[in-house]
């Protein structure tokens, strides 16, 4: 069974096409990394396999279940959504609540969990993030990358079989990029989650999926391994994954 | 004319989002699955803090009646009524409209301005990523601590706003205690001050789903934030009026 499938998925939001009939499929245990050009619905793609938003067409599967209208409604979705970690891009901190408060939130939420396990897993997290000692602290005071690992806290302490991670890294230094990174990678070696993760840190996203997709226009123009994603066959993922300033990219965002 | 129509469209529109959010509120109340720390944190936000702005509104609004009423009713030799008058006006009128603007621009306008800015900073969107129902972990603790702590407020403030006319009357008009509290005792009933409490459950409702209705709705990053909040305050102290034009209107004897 697929993880993840979506069928000629559209996305709109005003007059503007974000995404274009798109379709796509993720195995079990499978990782994917999604690259494109700033605004081009990376986010919005997560979004809508978390069921945040809706799709104008098309339909999404997660893990067995129709998770598009008509078919489900909100409420039917919370099932779902447990077996589901997400990092925001945003980082969609609760402000309410402290760090370690943010982090232990969903293992308080779910219920059933002995208080004493629950601060242990949260401990532990927060060090694995390199936030012992900040657990106090309200996310008003926090930098931008402690806000992130914060994130990553959350989204990663309740084990789940599908994550997604919207620019996990974005931000942070290259030692904790390099970090967080190798958390990530050990947490999916334990869990055998499935992985959709958006990076602009296309090298060190490489060690963390199998395969990446190059979203450009609203299509997924691109889909290869993740290893050669410099070589790749395309000019134009080629050419974004290099950063170079010539090329049909350029030529084409203007 | 076709700004006219704009501004009616946008009005039932609106007025339709906030009885979609009243019924999913009614809709999550059962079965009453409520978080109790968010519930005691809004009461305690919402009830505890109100009450020195409260006390200090409702007493001068209650020796403000006093103060206009009590030169007649001396003049006619009416001594009696004295206390009546006030404590009349007070129960049924302006203690509970009142202290619902009070209440609506503290607790409302907070309320709005915190759910608007959790929603442009994604974090109801993070929260229903963990599986939670903003409606039932957010906006039911928070409709249920207004309706309730307006009611508990207009009843401390009727109190506060009759001692403040007998302290007028007292002081100011020369009118002895036990005239003042036969003039209350005698002449006030138990429907006068019922009155003025079911109303303060209504304006408590239309603070709260306003409020709401507007934090959650907001557009516009946070800039919205600041609009949202005028909103929420125009429309609440609007439905205020409105709302006690029509409960005094059905319950008139
Ligand atoms: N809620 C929304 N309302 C209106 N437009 C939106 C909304 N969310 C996203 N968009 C638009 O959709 C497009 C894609 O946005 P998205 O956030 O998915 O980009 P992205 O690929 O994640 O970019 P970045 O790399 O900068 O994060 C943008 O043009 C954005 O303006
Ligand atoms: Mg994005």
């Amino acid at each position: 069974m697929s993880a993840l499938v979506l069928t000629h998925v559209t996305k709109r939001y005003g007059t503007r096409l974000v995404l274009d009939d798109i379709s796509l499929e993720l195995a079990r245990g499978a990782r994917l990394g999604l690259i494109g050009p700033a605004a081009s619905g990376k986010s919005v793609l997560l979004k809508l396999v978390a069921g945040l938003e809706q799709p104008d067409a098309g339909t999404i599967t997660v893990l067995g279940d129709t998770i598009t209208r008509p078919h489900v409604r909100e409420v039917d979705l919370g099932e779902l959504r447990k077996r589901i970690g997400m990092l925001f891009q945003s980082y969609a901190l609760f402000d309410f609540l402290d760090v370690a408060g943010n982090v232990a939130f969903p293992l308080e939420q779910r219920g059933g969990i002995p208080a004493a396990e629950i601060a242990e897993r949260v401990a532990a997290r927060l060090r694995a993030v390199g936030l012992a000692g900040s657990e106090r602290k309200l996310v008003g005071e926090l930098s931008g990358g402690m806000k992130k690992r914060t994130g990553i806290a959350r989204a990663t302490v309740a084990d789940a079989e599908l994550v997604l991670y919207d620019e996990p890294t974005a931000g942070l230094d290259p030692v904790t990029t390099q970090k967080i990174y190798d958390l990530l990678a050990a947490d999916q070696q334990r869990t055998g989650a499935s992985v959709l993760a958006v990076s602009s840190d296309v090298a060190a996203l490489a060690e963390l999926v199998d395969e990446i997709a190059f979203l450009y226009r609203g299509k997924i123009v691109y889909r290869g391994p993740a290893r050669s994603i410099r070589d790749a066959p395309d000019p134009l993922v080629r050419q974004f994954v290099r950063g170079e300033l010539d090329g049909p990219l350029t030529e084409a965002i203007g | 004319m076709t700004g006219l129509g704009a501004a009616a469209l946008r009005l039932c529109r609106e007025l339709g989002g906030m009885l979609v959010l009243a019924g999913s509120v009614l809709r999550a109340l059962v079965p009453p699955r409520l978080d109790r720390r968010e519930l005691a944190k809004n009461l305690h936000k919402m009830g505890n803090r109100s009450v020195p702005i409260v006390v200090l509104t409702a007493f001068f609004a209650g020796a403000l009646m006093m103060l206009q009423s009590g030169p007649f009713v001396k003049k006619l030799g009416a001594t009696s009524l004295a206390g009546w008058g006030a404590g009349y006006a007070v129960l049924r009128e302006i203690g509970p409209i009142l202290i619902a603007l009070m209440f609506s621009g503290r607790v409302g306008a907070n309320t709005t301005a915190e759910l608007a800015t959790m929603t442009v900073t994604e974090q109801l969107d993070g929260l229903r990523a963990l599986a939670i129902d903003p409606i039932r972990y957010l906006i039911v603790p928070r409709v249920l601590s207004m309706i309730a702590m307006l009611a508990v407020l207009t009843v401390i403030g009727d109190a506060v706003a009759i001692g403040g006319a007998a302290v007028v009357g007292r002081l100011m008009l020369d009118i002895e205690w036990s005239t003042l509290f036969h003039s209350f005792a005698d002449n006030l009933e138990p429907a006068d001050f019922l009155h003025g409490v079911w109303k303060s459950l209504a304006f408590g409702g239309a603070i709260a789903i306003a409020s709401c209705y507007f934090g959650v709705s907001v557009r516009g990053g946070t800039v919205g934030v600041g609009r949202a909040v005028n909103a929420a305050v125009v429309a609440s102290a609007v439905s205020i009026l409105v709302l006690d034009f029509f409960v005094t209107y059905v319950s008139a004897p």
